[in-house]
């Protein structure tokens, strides 16, 4: 029996390893982005989820309880073994202007990290996530007098690409009730820019010109859980993170002051089969500039079931840092998923599924994204 | 078990199939990136200097036609030479024994016109005989004399074309072919004993010029080597003092070239293009550097403005081609095969004549190695008579320009 159940989970181990293999080489790395968004065209660009497939299935609001979500480090201290997550999303888009409805989809593949314990008290981790996802593609058409006539032109301007977060993180437990985190983070990236315009006369000819940007930056992070009671936790997490800094080639194009940040949670477990958690957040993003909004965010979920197949809900709401106008636009979604442990608990699939809406400055996003995360304790 | 767990890992692998549509209309500028494509168009009058022409590219015997023209601007007539077969011929195929060329019964002229406008009227070829020495030096004024005897030979090509089978029984002249596509005409000729005179002392050598009319300005082309002319002669030799008709090969032209008036005008300060010899004029570019860098040039228009009007027969426009040089050796200059752009130039035109160039500056752009020269020349060079003068870059009021379109640099990276 017992051998029965080692070539099994065997086998789960295995298909679990193929299922790592697909998710962490699918996509190349300027293509590590969150979620694409019409509000990242204008400014820095959408900020990515820093959570778990797992976390994000109840909203987020497990994410600084969770240690394999960036969000925060002193999660990581009872994380126990080695731990591996990778995670991914397609989303399908409606961008909706006026009458306009234009559907739009997209795979990203924003989080991947490795978590393990290297002395008793002590956790490290490394892995990236997305820190601003800068993947866009607008088209235009328009006219203008050129040589005394006026033309009529199409233009293209795409971006495809996004700025990592590489992060180096410690965790430690100082106490049965209180554990810290610290990381470093290392802001890296690039994006294929291309602008096109074709003119409606073929005499002049496409113009057609690209560049590779890339991305810099570093932050710094640290993060406390506290353990108030059997089953309620409070957590709480601070970053700030230096200047973007932008280059074609050898030139610096632009240098962006990126946000604080700040935020807590907390975590009520009431039973083995139901944990709520909250959590809130504030950034500073108008620090970036003309057009950007210091945002605040929050989020409420629940996990229920105590078996290998959990069930998560949960909302959240908040303010998005980029838009036109003089408020932020604002965004609301709800999720639910669950989850699959297989081979005695060494590998785990979550599954989710969230609907997000967007709207601000006359543009309305409605979203459903798949989300799949794997997760591998060997 | 087993089974339900591909069919779970399936279902997620599909949910989590790769899928891509980001492409959106924009709604500027609240949703466009804040970087805009920045056109600028500018004129580049004082770029153009070092400009001159030279002439004798091609010379009338070295084209593939021959010119013919009646028009008041130009008088143009086909001159060649067919050489003879000697004094004697053999008599019998296979047998060393020659005979006395007597003379000709006949002989059979297979011309072709490979261009004629197609609205001309009451076409007609009059044949001259001309002294066998015509040469590459032969000039209109040297066949004054010959041109101004009888013809020894008159066609009217409109009435040939209308008899029955496209053939004068009277004169025995016929229409070979005629290709309504490329309106090339086949003709053939009949030539008499007096047309076509075999003489022994001049070892059979004919020479023949041409003039042709219309009831509107006349202006043809007539093709030779492979398409014409070509002589069959019907000859009498004489078998031991009997003479026998003999029918050899057909031949080809030796030397075929054509004579026209008035002569090319005197090289001035004008910048010449086409005629006869061939006219090429040299442009020198100062390409600005900021063009060079960091730009894309996306039109490029050289203005040009005639200085006469355009000259030739009227219904010949012809096209001037603008190329690129390998090297700058000024007159000698090696053109540049990759790129060209051309324009269609009407006879009498005075218009400003634009010619894009947009290729052409690409490629200096692209190549800062490349000498920023422009070279003018006729595409078909001495293909017709077609010639056009532009005031050069010393006539500040009417000197050649550039016009540029360019793109700058794009801001990628600026938030």
């Amino acid at each position: 029996m017992n051998a029965a159940v080692r070539r099994s989970g065997g086998r789960a181990v295995g298909m679990a390893a193929v299922l790592a293999v697909v998710f962490l080489t699918a996509g190349p790395p300027d293509r590590l982005s969150a979620q694409d968004s019409q509000y990242s065209i204008r400014g820095l660009g959408m900020p990515g989820r820093w959570e778990s497939v797992r976390a994000r299935s109840s909203a987020g609001a497990f994410a600084p309880f969770d240690p394999l979500s960036p969000l925060m480090e002193a999660a990581m201290a009872d994380v126990g073994r080695l731990t591996a997550t990778a995670g991914e999303g397609t989303s399908y888009r409606e961008v909706i202007v006026g009458d306009t409805t234009t559907r739009l989809r997209g795979t990203r593949f924003p989080l991947m990290a490795i978590v393990g314990q290297v002395a008793p008290r002590l956790a490290v981790a490394a892995g990236f996530t997305t820190y601003l996802d800068k993947s866009w593609d607008v088209t235009q058409r328009d006219s203008g007098v050129l040589r005394g006539t006026m033309e009529r032109f199409t233009d293209e301007i795409t971006s495809d690409g996004s700025v990592g977060d590489l992060r180096l993180a410690a965790a430690a437990r100082l106490s049965r009730g209180i554990a810290i985190g610290a990381g470093v983070h290392l802001l890296a990236g690039s994006t294929r820019m291309t602008a096109a315009r074709r003119f409606d006369d073929s005499t002049f000819h496409v113009v057609q010109q690209l560049a590779e940007v890339r991305y810099g930056g570093l932050g710094v992070s640290g993060s406390v859980l506290i353990g108030l009671a059997p089953g309620l936790s409070i957590a709480g997490w601070a970053r700030s993170d230096g200047r973007l800094r932008a280059k074609v080639g050898d030139a610096t194009s632009a240098e962006t002051d990126l946000p604080r940040m700040a935020g807590g949670g907390v975590r009520l477990a009431p039973s083995p089969s139901a944990r709520f958690a909250a959590s809130v957040a504030w950034r500073s993003w108008s620090s970036a500039g003309a057009g950007a909004f210091d945002t605040w965010s929050w989020s409420a979920g629940g996990e229920f079931g105590k078996g290998r197949v959990p069930f998560r809900l949960g909302a959240r709401g908040g303010q998005l840092p980029f838009g036109p106008g003089t408020t932020a636009p604002t965004e609301f979604a709800a999720t639910a998923g669950t989850g699959r442990a297989f081979a005695q608990g060494r590998a785990l699939v979550d599954i989710g599924v969230e609907r997000l809406e967007r709207r601000g400055g006359g543009l309305t996003e409605r979203v459903w994204t798949v989300l799949v995360g794997l997760t591998v304790r060997p | 078990m087993t089974r339900r767990r591909l069919a779970f890992i399936g279902a997620v692998l599909v949910a989590a199939a790769c899928v891509e549509r980001v492409a959106a209309p924009g709604r500027c500028p609240s949703f466009c990136p804040s970087g805009q494509i920045t056109i600028v168009d500018t004129l580049l009058a004082g770029s153009i200097s070092g400009d001159s022409a030279f002439r004798g590219y091609v010379l009338a015997y070295q084209s593939s036609v021959m010119l013919a023209s009646d028009t008041p601007l130009v008088d143009g007539r086909p001159i060649f030479r067919i050489n003879g077969l000697g004094a004697r011929r053999v008599i019998t195929a296979g047998d060393t024994t020659t005979g006395a060329i007597l003379g000709a019964d006949s002989a059979r002229l297979q011309i072709s016109i490979t261009r004629r406008d197609s609205s001309m009227r009451n076409l007609s070829l009059r044949f001259y005989r001309l002294p066998i020495t015509i040469d590459t030096s032969t000039r209109f004024a040297d066949l004054i004399g010959p041109f101004a005897a009888s013809p020894v030979h008159t066609l009217n090509v409109d009435a040939l074309l209308a008899q029955p089978g496209r053939k004068d029984s009277v004169t025995g002249d016929s229409v070979v072919a005629d290709d309504t596509v490329s309106h090339q005409l086949v003709l053939s000729l009949k030539l008499d004993a007096a047309a076509a005179r075999y003489l022994a002392a001049d070892s059979g050598t004919v020479a023949y010029g041409l003039r042709i009319a219309a009831d509107s300005f006349a202006s043809i082309a007539l093709g030779k080597g492979s398409l014409g002319p070509v002589l069959q002669w019907y000859l009498r030799v004489d078998s031991a003092g009997t003479s026998v008709a003999r029918t050899p090969g057909s031949l080809g032209v030796a030397f075929g070239s054509f004579v026209h008036d008035p002569p090319p005008a005197p090289p001035d300060s004008t910048l010449a293009v086409g005629g006869v010899p061939s006219a090429r004029s040299i442009l020198r570019v100062a390409f600005p550097r900021s063009l060079r860098d960091s730009t894309q040039i996306i039109r490029a228009t050289l203005f040009l403005l005639p200085a006469v009007p355009a000259r030739g027969a009227p219904a010949d426009s012809f096209v001037v081609e603008v190329r690129s040089v390998l090297a700058d050796f000024g007159a000698k200059s090696p053109i540049d095969p990759r790129l060209g752009d051309t324009t269609v130039i009407h006879v009498g035109a005075t218009d400003t004549l634009a010619v894009e160039v947009t290729n052409l500056l690409q490629l200096w752009a692209a190549d800062s190695t490349l000498p920023t020269t422009l070279m003018l020349r006729a595409r078909a060079e001495v293909q017709s008579f077609g010639e056009v003068r532009f005031y050069p870059s010393i006539a500040q009021a009417f000197r050649p320009a550039l016009e540029v379109t360019f793109v700058r640099p794009f801001p990628f990276g600026v938030p």
